[in-house]
């Protein structure tokens, strides 16, 4: 099933909209015309094999990398190719594959200074709710370098909280946490939803794809193949081909 | 909590009394050791200037010394008789030329990754030294006097209040702001600064202006008080290396770091003078100065002052990885 490759109408929009968008390194295709869209409040996971051009999805659409070409619209604003400091500044957060930290500065500088540029009144107050809902006050004060691999991904989730952002990217969030630490997350992004913030996940951890996700969109060589519910997915023995390398 | 707030009532009673010490020195001490002194906060200043954008935000600049250099030569230039202005009107008229230079200067080579934005700043003040070789107004390679003003005094207080606004500056600019927060983000992972919406070109612009300003206002002291420089004496890598060093020494990245460093060297430099009559044997120290921060002493002096809650990384590691091109400190 190929996603809706119309413009949405105003007042009816998908909070992030990508339309035939592609990427190449050299001679690899990253992303080869890739259409999908992610509705208000919703929680959109994104699968595929390694390699697959998830992560280089992410990176076009928080402005790390520039499409050669196609459409990506995030909440009405055109954003392909912007930098990634005025897609923040939108209402876009992300987290990174492997956790991004202010390694220096302390767990709580590092909510800080996610506050520094765009919401900074009431950041204190907010950063001590942060720590409290993720459980990181006993180390408010350590540095982030001395956090545990868990507590780390815990810290960088923490920042894209303090964004207060309208759409955030988790890039693999719960992978190698302990099952303590990605309660702790669940109930965060469960909170954070409630509040109609978006999500879009990527997630190779299917247990937590069918417990999260309202709808799932699974990629392969730089396309999207197919989207649906969970159940609809597993179903599909194409994507269980490509994705597990083998036939349902 | 009742430690932390102890500690720093103690910290703050420390820096009351150095305070005190400090102003009144020319009372307690004689013009020779009143003019050790005037050196010791100079280069207490011009380490701070350095860590700016060395320690805070994380770029090495190895050419430092252009920016002391401008302000040296703007005050030598301003205050001869060609246009005989008054000293203390030179060094606002230094600070702009040095900050024009700066943003200049800065706005394409802070976009360079790893070792790329060390070589052009250090190719920079390279070019500085020479352009004032060759060229007349600047006296050339016989240099430039000024009207001398011998009083020592007057030099002191000078320094001395230089360096207690470039400290203050520093303090509340980078340990307790918002743009500090911006700096440090940078600094220790440049993509994800980015990505909580820190327009990181312009902060580390900022931060680049802002250092080579407050090393230009020392720069026109520092020409005032010897009366003659020429290019080698104010625009000289020497004079880099030296920031570079007590920097390292006293704590990259931290507060007091630099003026610990700053004046730790530059008295080793004096008393090697005095009993040697010749500081060659200085070099040596300051090589054995960067093994020993290497080797045991990542977070300088200072760190060994610090609360560490653990032993993982020092700016140090997050600042020479960046160099190497081996951090995500750099613009991918």
């Amino acid at each position: 099933m190929s996603m809706t490759a119309q413009a949405p109408a105003p007042g009816d929009q998908p909070i992030l909209f990508v339309r035939d968008v592609h990427k190449h390194f050299g001679g690899i295709q990253a992303a080869a015309g890739v259409d999908l869209e992610v509705g208000r409040g919703e929680i959109a996971g994104l699968i595929g094999p390694n390699g697959s051009g998830k992560s280089t999805l992410f990176n076009l659409v928080a402005g790390m990398e520039t499409p050669d070409r196609g459409q990506i619209l995030f909440d009405g604003h055109e954003i392909g190719g912007k930098k990634a400091y005025r897609i923040a500044r939108l209402g876009l957060a992300r987290t990174f594959q492997i956790p991004a930290l202010f390694e220096n500065m302390t767990v709580s500088g590092n909510l800080l200074a996610a506050a520094a540029e765009g919401h900074w009144h009431g950041a204190q107050q907010r950063a001590d709710e942060t720590l409290a809902l993720l459980h990181l006050e006993p180390v408010a004060n350590n540095r982030a370098s001395d956090l545990s691999g868990g507590q780390q991904k815990l810290l960088e989730f923490g920042r894209v909280i303090m964004r207060q952002a309208s759409l955030i990217l988790l890039d693999e969030v719960t992978a190698g946490v302990h099952p303590n630490i990605r309660k702790i997350i669940l109930e965060a992004i469960a909170r954070l939803r409630e509040q109609g913030t978006s999500f879009f996940v990527i997630e190779h951890d299917m247990e937590m794809v069918r417990n999260v996700c309202d709808r799932i969109i699974v990629m392969d060589s730089g396309r999207v193949v197919t989207s649906g519910a969970f159940e609809d997915i597993v179903q599909n023995s194409e994507v269980m081909q490509t994705y597990l390398g083998r036939p349902q | 909590m009742a430690q932390t707030m102890k500690n720093r009532w103690a910290g703050l009673l420390l820096l009351v009394v150095i305070l005190v010490v400090l102003a009144l020195l020319p009372v307690l001490v004689n013009n020779y050791w009143l003019r050790i002194a005037t050196g010791a906060l100079m280069w207490a200043g011009l380490a701070c200037s350095w860590n700016m954008l060395g320690g805070y935000a994380g770029y090495i600049n190895f050419g430092h010394s252009a920016f002391f250099g401008i302000g040296a030569y703007a005050t030598a230039i301003l205050m001869g008789a060609e246009f005989a202005v008054p000293f203390l009107a030179t060094i606002p008229i230094g600070t702009i030329v040095t900050a024009l230079f700066a943003v200049v200067i800065g706005a394409p080579t802070l976009r360079l990754r790893g070792a790329y934005f060390a070589i052009a700043t250090w190719a920079f003040a390279e070019v500085l030294m020479q352009f004032a070789t060759v060229v007349d107004f600047t006296g050339g390679t016989g240099g430039i006097g000024l009207p001398p003003f011998l009083n020592e005094r007057f030099f002191y207080f000078a320094m001395f209040a230089a360096a207690v606004l470039t400290y203050f500056l520093t303090w509340l600019l980078f340990e307790r702001s918002r743009f500090g927060l911006k700096v440090k983000a940078l600094r220790d992972h440049e993509p994800a600064a980015e990505a909580m919406g820190i327009n990181t070109s312009l902060v580390k612009l900022q931060t680049f202006v802002l250092s080579a300003v407050v090393a230009s206002v020392f720069g026109s002291i520092f020409a005032y008080w010897v009366t003659f420089i020429n290019p080698k004496s104010v625009f000289g890598g020497d004079i880099t290396d030296q920031m570079v060093v007590m920097v390292l020494l006293g704590g990259l990245g931290s507060l007091w770091g630099p003026a610990i460093g700053g004046v730790a060297l530059f008295f080793v430099n004096r008393l090697i003078w005095m009993y040697y009559g010749d500081t060659a044997f200085y070099i040596a120290i300051l090589g054995a100065a960067i093994i020993l921060v290497v080797l045991f002493l990542p977070n300088g002096i200072a760190g060994l002052f610090a609360r560490r809650s653990g032993k993982s990384g020092s700016v140090l590691d997050t600042v020479l990885g960046r160099l190497l091109g081996s951090r995500q400190g750099g613009r991918s």
